[in-house]
């Protein structure tokens, strides 16, 4: 019997085509699928447009919101309801100073070209300027015709005036008439009353399940050392304005806790908080936190 | 080919999932939006206070202006329909709506329905 010594056939190394996709390649343009799915929509924006809330206005168009908060002030007069809807723009600070700052920037990019401009600066800075705060707007307006006809007169003064000059130094005796003492008195402090300006929430990651309380004075300047109080169940604790300096003097916090509803009050706040308070999971920047809320007292 | 199977069904399935998720699951929040991207609650208070503006200081053409920010390009027409609407759906107070009246009627667009709260100190019917 003899044996084949020829040598085998050599087996070609290809293999034959196993599957409808290369799992490898499928998996990494998957991945890069995503990225650019995502990053396309952080690009665009929300899908849906006409859903956007004031605090999400870009800056120019937030300027023109708040010149029609100054309108509707200069209206109604009722600076509360515009403090309201300017702390609803969420302006990370104090929501007069970012009033001025709109109307300084307005005014030094051709707002005030119209008369329609100048009646809204001017409506702007009579809400800021009352509440004691300044800004450059101010100087950029025009003179009103009653203030340039008053400087008009200061510049020439009446005849008479200038004929019969004052005597630039009075006798003694008339200039230092003789009042009496007046006598020190403590006063007790008046009784300050406060009412719920706003009720917000938000989502924050770096503050979860806070209640946030601000307690200012009808010029928006914060109020320290207010207590107030947070109740649960039977429970109740106290915290006071004011005590975390890095956040003014308006400023009080209280950490909540999951699944209880909290009310919150304060002396001289007749009508305290209709609703409850409570935390939930929220998101935002993709990742989960816990809600939190801000609460603003102003005094009336 | 697989390959370009591959690649071809990894983007595309890729992209609407990360569409999904960008848009529906996990919305960014936008701080890029214009005045005409405003939900409707906050158009109809960005109109009251056009028409707070043009009862404070009489100036039709600054209100109507104010007005074209939202992407109104007939503001009588607009005005119209929305103070209807809001009047309708007992959508605003009472000093809201009589500001929208009064601003329909200057632009031309009294309607039945607004009567009643147009302000009698006017000296209109």
């Amino acid at each position: 019997m003899q044996r084949d010594l020829r040598p085998q056939p050599i087996k070609t190394a290809s293999t034959p085509e196993t599957g409808y996709f290369s799992a490898w390649v499928f998996a990494l343009c998957l991945i890069v699928g995503m990225a650019l799915g995502i990053g396309f929509t952080r690009v665009y924006g929300p899908w849906q447009r006409g859903n956007a809330e004031p605090w999400q206005l870009r800056p120019e168009e937030r300027d023109h919101y708040m010149m029609a908060i100054a309108l509707e002030y200069s209206h109604s007069g009722d600076t509360a309801k515009a403090l309201d809807k300017l702390i609803a723009l969420r302006p990370g600070g104090d929501p007069l100073a970012q009033l001025a700052e709109a109307a300084c920037a307005l005014g030094s990019r051709g707002y005030l070209g119209s008369e329609s401009g100048i009646r809204a600066l001017r409506s702007a800075v009579a809400l800021y300027t009352a509440q004691g705060r300044a800004g450059c707007a101010e100087q950029l307006l025009p003179p009103l015709a009653t203030e340039a006809a008053a400087e008009v007169q200061l510049a020439q003064p009446p005849e008479t005036q200038r004929s019969t000059p004052l005597p630039t130094k009075r006798p003694l005796q008339e200039a230092l008439p003789a009042t009496p003492t007046p006598r020190y008195r403590p006063a007790l402090p008046a009784p300050r009353n406060f009412e719920v300006l706003s009720v917000r929430s938000f989502c924050d990651l770096t503050r979860p399940a806070l209640i946030e309380v601000f307690v200012v004075d009808y010029l928006g300047r914060g109020i320290p050392g207010q207590r107030i109080r947070a109740r649960w169940g039977d429970r109740e604790d106290i915290f006071v304005s004011g005590l975390k300096a890095e956040r003014g003097d308006a400023y009080a916090d209280f950490q909540m806790e999951e699944n209880i509803d909290y009310s919150i009050d304060m002396a001289g706040a007749d009508d305290a908080l209709g609703t409850r308070l409570s935390t939930d999971t929220c998101y935002t920047e993709n990742r989960r936190s816990l809600k939190s809320y801000r609460v603003t007292f102003v005094e009336r | 080919m697989r390959v370009i199977r591959s690649i071809f069904f990894g983007l595309l399935l890729g992209a609407i999932v990360g569409l999904y998720f960008g848009w529906g699951q996990f919305p960014a929040e936008s701080r890029n939006s214009n005045l005409s991207d405003l939900a409707r609650p906050f158009r109809d208070d960005y109109i009251v206070m056009a028409a707070a503006g043009y009862a404070a200081d009489g100036d039709l053409d600054g209100a109507i202006q104010r007005l074209s920010r939202l992407g109104i390009d007939d503001a009588p027409s607009a005005i119209r329909e929305i103070t209807e609407r809001i009047i309708l759906n007992s959508a605003r107070g009472l000093a809201d709506i009589r500001l929208l009246v009064n601003l329909a009627d200057e632009l031309g667009q009294l309607t039945q329905p607004m009567r009643p709260f147009l302000d009698a100190s006017r000296g209109r019917e």
